[in-house]
């Protein structure tokens, strides 16, 4: 199984829509960094990610997510995380990135 | 201990742990199959389904160290699974450059640090979780999650 990465950016809300399907591990973390750099770069405004079929994360998932988090907050703006499954918002609890990232739902 | 231990043999002449090694190349292809074998092992010895994705996240984040650590993707690392009555251990050794156990700090909340997660993952979702690491010559993770018997 891999990652599809769906991206759009919304001119009504100004913001990034984004959805993640699949799996974030050390083989797919990559394709992530370097769309979310894109996304960034084009655009610095709020990013907001769909993860209902996210089904995998690990910690290079997270790096990613810190790494784009960072570039964000330089504009302040936020990564905003919809739907986790329980386990992937199990590693955000324990990693206590549950309180640095805007998790909704 | 030896009174278990011959309880143990003569049901059904069972040893007391199996163990299935592995040798995988270390690409990061390969840490997919190993949280499907793992998820594979970790039902046989009759875990839930919970605890079988915390073994799932653990074991591939010590394969993710190991991927990270090795000299090149010619290299290869190795995992032991220890299937026990009540347990399972995995055991994964890679013999890469190595990394300073006690650089591994518990990453500080507010601090955004890319690194250093994945150890901080392995000890919060396993049992029992030990290091052992030498300067070039690699490391080794060995974690422990036991089945609990109030499901």
């Amino acid at each position: 199984m891999s990652l599809v990465i769906n991206k759009n950016f919304d001119e009504e809300k100004n913001v990034w829509d984004v959805t993640l399907k699949g799996e974030v591990d050390i083989y797919t973390a990559n394709k992530l960094k370097e769309t979310l750099i894109d996304m960034v770069s084009e655009k610095p405004q709020d990013i907001l990610i769909d993860a209902s079929s996210l089904e995998y994360i690990d910690s290079t998932g997270l790096g990613v997510l810190i790494g784009a988090l960072k570039r964000l907050k330089q504009h302040d703006k936020d990564i905003y995380i919809r739907e986790t499954k329980i386990n992937v918002r199990k590693i955000f609890n324990i990693t206590g990135l549950d309180k640095i990232f805007k998790l909704e739902g | 201990m030896d009174a278990i231990k011959n309880q143990i043999l003569d049901n059904e002449g069972a040893s007391e742990i199996d163990v299935i090694s592995m040798t995988i190349p270390s690409r990061p292809e390969y840490v997919g199959v190993i949280r499907l074998t793992v998820s594979a092992i970790a039902n046989r010895i009759g875990f839930n389904i919970e605890d079988i994705e915390d073994i799932k996240v653990a074991v591939a984040e010590a394969c993710t160290n190991a991927i990270q650590h090795s000299y090149n993707d010619e290299s290869n690392f190795y995992v032991a699974f220890e299937i026990g009555i009540d347990s399972l251990g995995v055991i994964v050794r890679d013999d890469g450059k190595g990394i300073k156990v006690e650089d591994v700090k518990e990453p500080q909340l507010g601090e955004l640090k890319e690194g250093g997660l994945g150890i901080f993952i392995i000890k919060s979702l396993m049992d029992e979780v030990s290091f052992s690491c030498e300067i070039e010559k690699g490391t080794e993770i060995k974690m422990v999650k036991f089945l609990h018997e109030n499901y």
